[in-house]
């Protein structure tokens, strides 16, 4: 009896409270060291869906162009779709044919040099070499291949402040190529 | 049983790393080359070689010759010619057929400045007009002097395609023919 009286004597005061927090912390400890495997599928499926939406948008993207503050396009409420064609870029600072800058632009003017007549001249001789150059590989393919047909369609695409004079050399000079028919990119408005 | 148990715990651990680089990777790449703007294009023609409209007779009344509706825009606005006429102006019989009216314009800097603008609304009303008495007509001459932006004669395209009267469209001269600057 007196043994068991020591014996409950040694029990500290606050034995319940202590045991909780151990029980506690051992929980807590746990379940760290556990460690589960973050679930990636979830994140998996939005970043592969994302994936797809974008190679497809890539994809069907006839022409690419970057605005910049030296290529501006017009805003139209056209709702025609691209094709994928010959394209002449005309920039504040260069005219461009599929990606191969051909000359340069100045204050909307192509140097007099350039052009068959002088200043007051419409044919601008490295533009139509080029365009002659790509028509003719378009005609070469079309000779080889019976889904490629060579219509005469070019795609023109200007920067807004472009003045009418340069635009109509681009267009006579294009029509001395066999181009006819032309297409102007525009961003679109869709109001 | 531990067999089986060992078996599905390696069917559950399979890489991911290489193929979540690779889609992380590509993504950013994607989205930077994608464009951000939507395009849109305008069909334009160059004038054909034809018989000239001059080989009409002589006695032909005014109202049977070729609608040929031309649109010139000038520094001072919009000249309207139809069946080789000018359209008049009835207050400036001399000026333009549509004069410049007082509006806001976007500068270099893209703030909106006061200054002359064409006055595309009257533009577009009067066109409706002409699509009215010759439905059949969808060809237009649209013409400017050289020193007029580009960005106006898509405006002045784009007044002269279609008139929006709220939901309704209504189809005006959708065939473009640009021809060479005005003298």
């Amino acid at each position: 009896m007196t043994e068991e009286k020591k014996n409950y004597e040694l029990i500290p005061e606050n034995y319940e409270e202590e045991m909780l927090k151990r029980r506690k912390a051992s929980k807590i400890k746990g379940r760290d060291t556990k460690s589960e495997d973050v679930n990636m599928n979830s994140l998996m499926d939005i970043l592969t869906i994302m994936l797809v939406f974008l190679l497809k948008s890539y994809a069907t993207d006839p022409i690419n162009i970057t605005p910049s503050s030296d290529l501006e396009l017009v805003r139209s409420t056209s709702l025609l779709q691209p094709a994928a064609t010959v394209t002449v870029t005309v920039s504040k600072s260069a005219i461009v044919v599929d990606n191969k800058p051909v000359l340069v632009v100045k204050d909307g003017k192509v140097e007099a040099s350039q052009k068959r007549g002088g200043e007051d001249g419409f044919f601008i001789i490295p533009l139509n070499r080029e365009l002659v150059n790509a028509a003719e590989s378009k005609r070469r393919l079309a000779s080889v291949n019976p889904s490629v047909t060579f219509d005469g369609v070019c795609t023109i695409v200007m920067d807004g402040d472009t003045p009418y004079r340069l635009l109509t050399e681009i267009m006579y000079t294009a029509g001395q190529a066999e181009f006819n028919n032309f297409k102007f990119a525009t961003i679109s408005q869709e109001s | 049983m531990a067999k089986k148990k060992r078996k599905v715990e390696a069917m559950q651990e399979i890489n991911m790393k290489p193929a979540m680089n690779l889609i992380l990777i590509l993504i950013p790449l994607l989205l930077t080359s994608m464009e951000a703007v939507k395009i849109a294009v305008i069909n334009v023609a160059t004038p054909q070689i034809g018989p000239s409209s001059e080989a009409a007779p002589p006695d032909q009344r005014p109202e049977d010759r070729p609608l040929k509706l031309t649109i010139a825009l000038t520094n001072r606005g919009i000249t309207v010619f139809a069946r080789d006429q000018v359209v008049e102006n009835e207050n400036d019989p001399l000026g333009p057929t549509i004069p410049k009216i007082e509006g806001q314009e976007m500068d270099a800097e893209g703030n909106m400045q006061n200054a002359m603008v064409y006055d595309l609304a009257k533009l577009t009303e009067m066109l409706s007009d002409f699509k009215d008495a010759n439905p059949a007509e969808e060809n237009i001459i649209i013409t400017a002097e050289p020193n007029i932006k580009f960005r106006y004669i898509v405006e002045i395209m784009d007044s002269s395609r279609d008139m929006r009267d709220g939901e309704r469209t209504k189809r005006l001269f959708p065939n473009v023919v640009l021809s060479a600057g005005v003298a």
